[in-house]
């Protein structure tokens, strides 16, 4: 599908020079205040979009709708009726796009935290068939500390209980094959998805590669994502999955 | 044998359970597994009312030494498997209804677009 001319060739956003049909999945709760922004970004570099409203009670919902609208044909909104949590979300989002013939699904997170230059990179080695998966990894020296903490925390723990190896086990921007898409059997629905996803690529022998991101840390998005609760949260349905 | 309070308070309890116990199984509430198993706790809680004594051979068998504390500690057992199974089941009920959320999202595809869907069509 042809998006908006691409002035410099060469550029990252050449997404149309891509052979491959890339959808971008968007899981969104709340996030009125930045998501239209978000969204225009992706819209203007020529990316079609799965946005999923896993049922937001602002106007999430309206202002997708809006901008989708003005843009005919390039990306689907779906709501889910009330909130599941970001893992059952990102699971409708997938199946949407592999009905919808994606050959390429991207998680891209509507907090405004990620750069949608990366995107294209982040594909590129899937593009050139060296990975089914390929994780964006944020760098952990530009994190506040907190965050840095709670994230290095993260990938220690599903070292322990998934016995992965990860720089980045929380990141919200990755990218899958059809092929590595089908093979997920995720369960979580919420934020132990980012775990579990790292296990689904182990278990199943997926090739993964791991691909450096720019994280745009705001104060928005500080107050969302991975805080100690749901850290928590993650660490029991570890165990229980340990315990299986 | 005079029988202490505690003897008719564990035999007023236990026919109470019998009695919701086949109400529920009566009104399709409970499945036929279920109120075997209910049954049974409720009988032996009947039982052991009527015959405290009894406990005494489930000490001396177990080895815990006082025919009350086995029982406490059987009771104990039994909670945590219960609530483990209820665990199990509000988990379970927790995925459907995400199945169900999904199924709906799904089936509204672009709702609330209708002129768009018009044009499309």
């Amino acid at each position: 599908m042809p998006g908006k001319p691409v002035e410099n060739i060469n550029s990252p956003q050449s997404f149309n020079l891509v052979d491959m049909d890339i959808w971008v999945i968007i899981p969104a709760y709340n996030e009125e205040k930045i998501i239209g922004e978000v969204l225009e970004e992706l819209f203007s570099r020529g990316l079609k979009l799965v946005i999923i409203d896993d049922g937001s009670i602002d106007r999430t919902y309206q202002i997708a709708r809006n901008i989708l609208d003005s843009n005919p044909g390039r990306g689907y909104l779906y709501k889910h009726p009330i909130n599941r949590g970001l893992g059952a979300t990102l699971k409708t989002g997938i199946e949407v796009s592999l009905a919808k013939g994606a050959d390429i699904m991207v998680t891209f997170d509507a907090d405004g935290q990620h750069n949608p230059d990366d995107i294209l990179p982040v594909c590129q080695p899937i593009i050139r068939g060296h990975a089914d998966v390929v994780i964006g990894v944020r760098d952990f020296d530009d994190m506040p500390g907190v965050k840095k903490v709670s994230n290095q925390l993260m990938n220690l723990i599903t070292r322990i209980f998934y016995g992965a190896s990860v720089k980045d086990s929380q990141s919200g921007l990755r990218a899958f094959n059809r092929n590595a898409a089908v093979a997920l059997d995720i369960e979580s629905r919420e934020y132990g998805i980012s775990s579990e996803i790292i296990r689904e690529i182990k278990h199943k022998e997926l090739k993964m590669e791991e691909v450096p991101i720019e994280t745009i840390y705001t104060d928005y998005a500080m107050a969302k994502g991975t805080n100690l609760k749901v850290g928590i949260k993650i660490l029991v349905r570890m165990i229980k999955d340990a315990l299986k | 044998m005079a029988l202490m309070l505690y003897q008719y308070i564990g035999i007023i309890i236990g026919i109470v359970g019998l009695i919701y116990s086949f109400i529920r199984f009566r009104e399709s509430k409970m499945s036929l597994g279920m109120l075997l198993i209910w049954s049974v706790v409720w009988i032996v809680l009947i039982f052991l009312s009527i015959f405290p004594d009894a406990t005494v051979y489930f000490a001396d068998l177990t080895g815990i030494g006082r025919g009350l504390d086995v029982i406490l500690i059987l009771g104990l057992i039994g909670c945590f498997y219960l609530i483990f199974r209820i665990y199990n089941k509000i988990e379970n009920i927790e995925q459907e209804i995400t199945h169900i959320a999904r199924e709906i999202a799904l089936q509204q595809e672009n709702i609330g677009s209708k002129e768009k869907k018009d044009e499309e069509n």
